[in-house]
C-alpha cells in the first residue's frame, strides 16, 4: 500500500456511521416500530376523545400518568431501543457482512462507537419524535409535558441503546436476549415491590420523573421507594457510559465467526 | 513431518507465522504452524476441516492465535495497522447486497478512509480491473455468483493491499472468467503483491501458484514450490513416462535399478515407470542411459500435479508413525 496516500480515520468512521444508519433505517425493525408507533398514536387519539361517559377534556396530568408513563415509558421506549440497538452488530454478524467492517483498518472500538452513534441518532429521532407526536395529539399542556419528559426520555434512550448494543456485541441472537430482558426485567420486576427493580433502567427514569414532575406523578405500586431525581439522572449517565465502555471492550476482543 | 523448502538468503516475507496453534474449546484447529508468505501467488490447499479457513481468519485478523504470533508487514495481524496491508475476499456470497455494485465498492473505499475524488478514482479503477464497470449500477442482489465474486474482489483490492487473501475466489466463475481472474492474480503477483489463494481446485494451483501450502488436520504438511515439495519427498512414488527407440529391450535392465519399482511397456516406443525416489532415479537413469546408449525421445514425470502430491501427502500423514 502506498503509505504516502492520505487516508482519514474520521472519514472511515463516518462511513461506518452512515452505512449503519442507512441499513438500520431501511430494515424490518423500522416497519415494526412504525406499526407500534401508529398503534400508540391511535390509542392516544381514542383516549383523548371526550366520550359521553367521560366528557371532560383530558389534562396534561392524565397524559403524563396514563399514556406517557405507562404506555410510552413502560413499553414503547424499550421496544424501539431494542429493535435497533440489539440488531446493530448481530444483524451484520448473522448476515455475514461483519467481516467487511472488521477487515478495515479502523480500530474495533471506533467501529463500535460509530455504530453506536448511528443507532443512537436513529433511536433518539424516533423516540423523541414519537413523544412529540403523542403530546401534540392531545394538545392540553403538551409543551409542558414535553419539556418534562424530553430529558428523561433522551437519557433513558441512551442507556437502553448502550445496554442493547452490548447484548448485540456479546451474542449472536441478541434480539431474543434483549426482548427477554425488556419483558422480564424491565416490565415485570420494575413493577413489583422490593429492591430488584433497582437494576432496571425504567426505575431510574421513573424516579427522575416522580421527583421533578410538576404533574404530580406518583408510583402506582406500594413500596416503590424511588431514588432522588439527581441520583437517578447520574445513575443513568454512569450506566450508559459503563454499558458503552463494556460494549467497546467486548467488541474489540471478541472473535466473531 | 513437515516439509519446507529451505529459506532463501534474503527474506522478503510480508507474512510471518510463528508456531501458531489455535484451539476452539477441546478442538485443535491449527497445530504449531510456522510459515512465511512473500510476493507471488501462494496456494493454500487442504480438505474440508483441515484448518484453511481458521488460518485465513488468523491472517486477516478476524481471530487471534491461542499460541504463537502472526505478523503482517511487521504488525501483529489482529491490530488495525496490519489490516491496512491486507485485502480479504471471504468465502460465501454475503455482502451489503441492497447496494449497487458501484455504491458497494465506493462504500468500501470510504471504510478504508478514502474520500472524494480519490475514492471515486479507486472505485472506477478496481471495477475496471475486474471487468465490472459496465454492470456496476445494478443492485448486488441481482448479480450472479460470478459477478458477486468479482465485486468482492473489488472490495478486497480497493485499498491496494500488499497481501491479498482470497478464500475460494474462483468458485462459481465460468471458464472465461477464471482465465481473466487468473491473469489478474498473476498481474498482481508480478506487481510485487502477495496473493494467498485457498482452493479445492488443485489443478488450477499447478499453473497459478509459485508456492503451495498443504494443510491437513491442522498441520502444515508441506510448503514450497510443487517441484521442491516433490523433491523433498524421498519416497514419493513418481510416475515417469519414457519414450525411446527400443523400449522392450531396456525394460528388463531398468527393473534392476534400485529406484524403479515397476515398468510397463506400451509399444512402439513408450515405457511407464513407477519410481520410488525421484532424485535417486534421475541420477541412476542418467548413468543408465549413457551406459546403454539409449536414444531418448522423451522423459517426463506424469503425476507431479498438486493433486497427486497432495493425495500422497494425505496418505502419508495417515500412516501410523
Amino acid at each position: 500500500m502506498d503509505s504516502t496516500l492520505k487516508i482519514s480515520r474520521f472519514a472511515a468512521c463516518l462511513q461506518v456511521f452512515s452505512l449503519t444508519l442507512r441499513r438500520q433505517f431501511f430494515s424490518r425493525q423500522t416497519i415494526v416500530v412504525g406499526v407500534l408507533l401508529l398503534l400508540a398514536l391511535v390509542i392516544t387519539i381514542i383516549w383523548a376523545i371526550p366520550w359521553p361517559w367521560s366528557p371532560e377534556p383530558r389534562t396534561g396530568e392524565q397524559l403524563a400518568g396514563q399514556i406517557l408513563s405507562l404506555l410510552y415509558m413502560g413499553f414503547l421506549l424499550p421496544i424501539v431501543s431494542l429493535g435497533y440497538a440489539s440488531s446493530a452488530i448481530s444483524s451484520e454478524r448473522t448476515g455475514q457482512t461483519l467481516v467487511y467492517l472488521l477487515s478495515t483498518s479502523i480500530p474495533r472500538p471506533l467501529i463500535y462507537l460509530s455504530q453506536f452513534a448511528a443507532v443512537l441518532l436513529l433511536t433518539l429521532g424516533i423516540t423523541l419524535g414519537c413523544l412529540t407526536s403523542l403530546c401534540v395529539t392531545v394538545g392540553m399542556d403538551s409543551i409542558a409535558v414535553l419539556r418534562e419528559f424530553t430529558p428523561v426520555v433522551a437519557l433513558a434512550t441512551v442507556c437502553y441503546v448502550a445496554l442493547f448494543m452490548l447484548f448485540s456485541a456479546w451474542i449472536r441472537r441478541a434480539t431474543f436476549l434483549a426482548l427477554a430482558y425488556a419483558l422480564m426485567i424491565e416490565t415485570l420486576s420494575a413493577n413489583i415491590p422490593g429492591v430488584v427493580k433497582r437494576i432496571t433502567v425504567s426505575f431510574y427514569a421513573n424516579s427522575w420523573l416522580y421527583d421533578y414532575s410538576t404533574f404530580g406523578l406518583e408510583p402506582n405500586i406500594p413500596a416503590y421507594d424511588p431514588v432522588a431525581g439527581g441520583t437517578a439522572m447520574w445513575v443513568l449517565i454512569a450506566a450508559s457510559l459503563g454499558f458503552l465502555a463494556l460494549g467497546m471492550w467486548v467488541f474489540s476482543r471478541k472473535e466473531y465467526e | 513431518m513437515t516439509l519446507e523448502s529451505p529459506p532463501t538468503a534474503e527474506s522478503s516475507s510480508l507474512v510471518e507465522v510463528r508456531h501458531v496453534s489455535k484451539w476452539f474449546g477441546p478442538l485443535m484447529a491449527l497445530n504449531d504452524i510456522s510459515l512465511e508468505i512473500g510476493p507471488g501467488i501462494t496456494g493454500l490447499i487442504g480438505p474440508n476441516g483441515a484448518g484453511k479457513t481458521t488460518l485465513l481468519k488468523l491472517l486477516t485478523g478476524q481471530s487471534k492465535p491461542t499460541l504463537g504470533e502472526i505478523r503482517i508487514c511487521g504488525h501483529e495481524a489482529w491490530l488495525a495497522k496490519a489490516k491496512a496491508h491486507v485485502g480479504f475476499c471471504p468465502y460465501g456470497d454475503a455482502t451489503w447486497d441492497e447496494l449497487s455494485g458501484r455504491r458497494l465498492v465506493r462504500v468500501t473505499a470510504g471504510l478504508h478512509g478514502f474520500t472524494g475524488d480519490e475514492a471515486e478514482r479507486r472505485t472506477e479503477s478496481v471495477l475496471e480491473t475486474v471487468g465490472m464497470s459496465d454492470r456496476a449500477d445494478r443492485p448486488v442482489r441481482t448479480y450472479s455468483k460470478g459477478m458477486r465474486q468479482r465485486i468482492k474482489l473489488c472490495q478486497a483490492l480497493i485499498h491496494d493491499p500488499d497481501l491479498l487473501v482470497l478464500d475460494e475466489p474462483l468458485n462459481g466463475i465460468d471458464p472465461v472468467g477464471r482465465e481473466e481472474l487468473n491473469e489478474l492474480f498473476l498481474r498482481l503477483a508480478r506487481a510485487g503483491k502477495a496473493v494467498l489463494i485457498s482452493s479445492h481446485i488443485l489443478n488450477e494451483m499447478d499453473e497459478l501458484a509459485d508456492h503451495i501450502l498443504f494443510v491437513c488436520r491442522g498441520k502444515l504438511l508441506a510448503s514450497g514450490s510443487l517441484e521442491t515439495i516433490r523433491d523433498l519427498l524421498d519416497d514419493y512414488p513418481l510416475k515417469v513416462h519414457v519414450s525411446c527407440e527400443s523400449p522392450r529391450q531396456i525394460a528388463s535392465p531398468l527393473m534392476a535399478l534400485e529406484s524403479v519399482k515397476s515398468v510397463s511397456v506400451q509399444p512402439p516406443e513408450d515405457l511407464f515407470l513407477e519410481v520410488q525416489n525421484p532424485n535417486r532415479f534421475y541420477a541412476e537413469f542418467g548413468e543408465f542411459a549413457t551406459t546403454h546408449d539409449i536414444q531418448l525421445h522423451r522423459l517426463k514425470a506424469t503425476d507431479t500435479s498438486a493433486e497427486a502430491v497432495f493425495d500422497y501427502l494425505m496418505e502419508r500423514a495417515s500412516r501410523p508413525e
